[in-house]
């Protein structure tokens, strides 16, 4: 936390050094979580560049109140919602449903990804946005449900809820397929 | 069936990694982000070593003004008290020849924490620059800067704490802020200039450490330089001492205080354990990164 205050402080300062410091502290785990929300590597890869492009441009300006890591989840978060809405409106143009999530292109990380997650983020594409942001945040960004509440600007019961249909949702999806 | 707990830590195992290539975009995109927003804001505060000259040219052409002023007891008019026996002139004259120079800094901020390091010690000669970084007696990081090219300035940082360390080369024209900040801190041959070019007086005498010096005082806030932004109530005040004998400076202090986007800020520095025209190895001052040390850039 005091380390994420300094680095925060020398980008203020213009520090090219602090900046790649945060990029290479935080990427793997904005990178995953992402991924965990849209479930395609490309996007992910998109946001991830996107909210650091952004945070080195307002860097000068930017005062951190909370936690940094809550602060990237935040902007990955609200991305990665962006793009599931722009996502929708396309596929209401083109009037078909929307695509299911594609999961990674990545051959080489497919490949390395064990059957089991393999089948988990198939699973999570398959449950709504709101459940799979309760999921994802809590159990890989380590926010609480009260941030996730603020965040998604709903009560912390419902983001209590989502987070527990989603969970069953899950359960179901890979219950069933590991039966067949 | 699969408990929920299972699932729980099956999510939790998720784990991507960013390609090579990835983060080659993402560094330069952001770096390039980071430099075109190098317009400060006024919570930024000036480095007590800025100075007002911006480039290497402009620095020496106005030195060599000053300088030939002083001679010309031009600035005897902007003087409050004259007639002292240091020839400012030749502090001048003599910092500028000096060979190699070495000197410890302390700053404290209320805008920066004071625990990031406990004293710096910059060692610095015409073409090369060092500054080690200490906290409890250890050196934590170190900056090397190659200021021999006319028109760019390599500035390489070796991060003990981590092994890592990380060079990039600027374009001086394309990174005045960020050089200004960096170089001038590290160099004291400006700290007689920045006094001399503003509106000063001279402090008389006083002993030091048992050695007889004499010191000048400016209140002028043009020795700030270019402001980052709007900042009220501002108060400088910079002394230097210098050993009457050998004319060459001894103690450096400063005092910053203002207030900028409604938030009062003070700065105090302090340059002092000066050494003037000694021969340090150039080996000394280029880049010595460990071989286990690894270029942030791969990682």
């Amino acid at each position: 936390m005091l380390e994420d205050k300094l680095l925060v402080l020398k980008c203020r300062r213009g520090s090219k050094d602090a900046m790649c410091r945060i990029y290479l502290k935080y990427k793997d785990y904005m990178l995953t979580l992402a991924k965990g929300l849209l479930g395609d590597q490309a996007e992910a890869e998109d946001i991830v560049h996107d909210v650091f492009v952004a945070f080195a441009r307002s860097s000068g300006k930017f005062q951190l109140t909370g936690s940094l890591k809550g602060y990237l989840a935040t902007c990955v978060s609200n991305r990665a919602r962006d793009r599931i809405r722009a996502r929708t409106r396309q596929a209401d143009a083109l009037g078909s449903t929307i695509p299911l999530l594609a999961g990674s292109h990545d051959p080489e990380q497919h490949a390395a990804e064990t059957e089991e997650l393999t089948r988990l983020r198939q699973a999570m594409s398959q449950i709504p946005h709101e459940q799979r942001e309760a999921i994802m945040l809590h159990l890989k960004g380590g926010m609480k449900f009260r941030e996730i509440a603020k965040l998604q600007d709903v009560s912390i019961s419902t983001i209590h809820g989502r987070y527990r249909y989603g969970l069953d949702k899950l359960r179901s999806l890979l219950n069933g397929e590991v039966e067949k | 069936m699969r408990p929920a707990e299972d699932i729980k830590k099956l999510i939790e195992t998720l784990s991507d990694k960013t390609s090579a290539q990835m983060d080659q975009r993402v560094r330069e995109n952001m770096l390039r982000a980071l430099a075109e927003s190098e317009k400060p804001s006024a919570l930024t505060w000036p480095k007590i070593g800025r100075t007002i000259m911006k480039s290497t040219i402009t620095k020496l052409a106005t030195a060599a003004v000053i300088i030939a002023l002083i001679v010309l007891g031009l600035l005897e008019f902007i003087d409050t008290e004259n007639k002292s026996g240091v020839v400012w002139a030749e502090v001048a004259r003599k910092v500028e020849a000096s060979r190699g120079s070495v000197v410890r800094c302390r700053e404290t901020t209320s805008f920066q924490p004071s625990d990031e390091t406990d004293y710096s010690i910059t060692y610095t000669s015409p073409r090369y620059s060092r500054k080690d970084f200490y906290e409890g007696g250890q050196i934590t990081h170190t900056y090397y800067t190659d200021l021999s090219s006319p028109d760019t300035e390599t500035i390489t940082g070796v991060y003990h704490t981590h092994k890592h360390y990380l060079s990039q080369t600027y374009q001086k024209s394309r990174n005045e802020f960020f050089l200004e900040q960096h170089e001038d801190w590290m160099n004291p041959r400006y700290l007689v200039q920045k006094i001399l070019s503003c509106e000063h007086r001279k402090l008389g005498q006083k002993t030091i450490e048992g050695v007889l010096c004499e010191g000048i005082e400016t209140t002028d806030p043009a020795s700030l330089g270019p402001l980052p932004g709007p900042v009220t109530r501002l108060d400088v005040e910079m002394r230097l001492w210098v050993n009457a004998e050998t004319e060459y400076p001894v103690l450096f202090e400063s005092k910053i205080s203002g207030e900028a986007e409604g938030k009062a800020m003070s700065s105090e520095g302090v340059m002092d354990q000066f050494q003037w025209d000694v021969d340090l190895d150039p080996s000394f001052l280029e880049p010595n990164i460990p071989p286990d040390y690894v270029d942030m850039r791969t990682l």
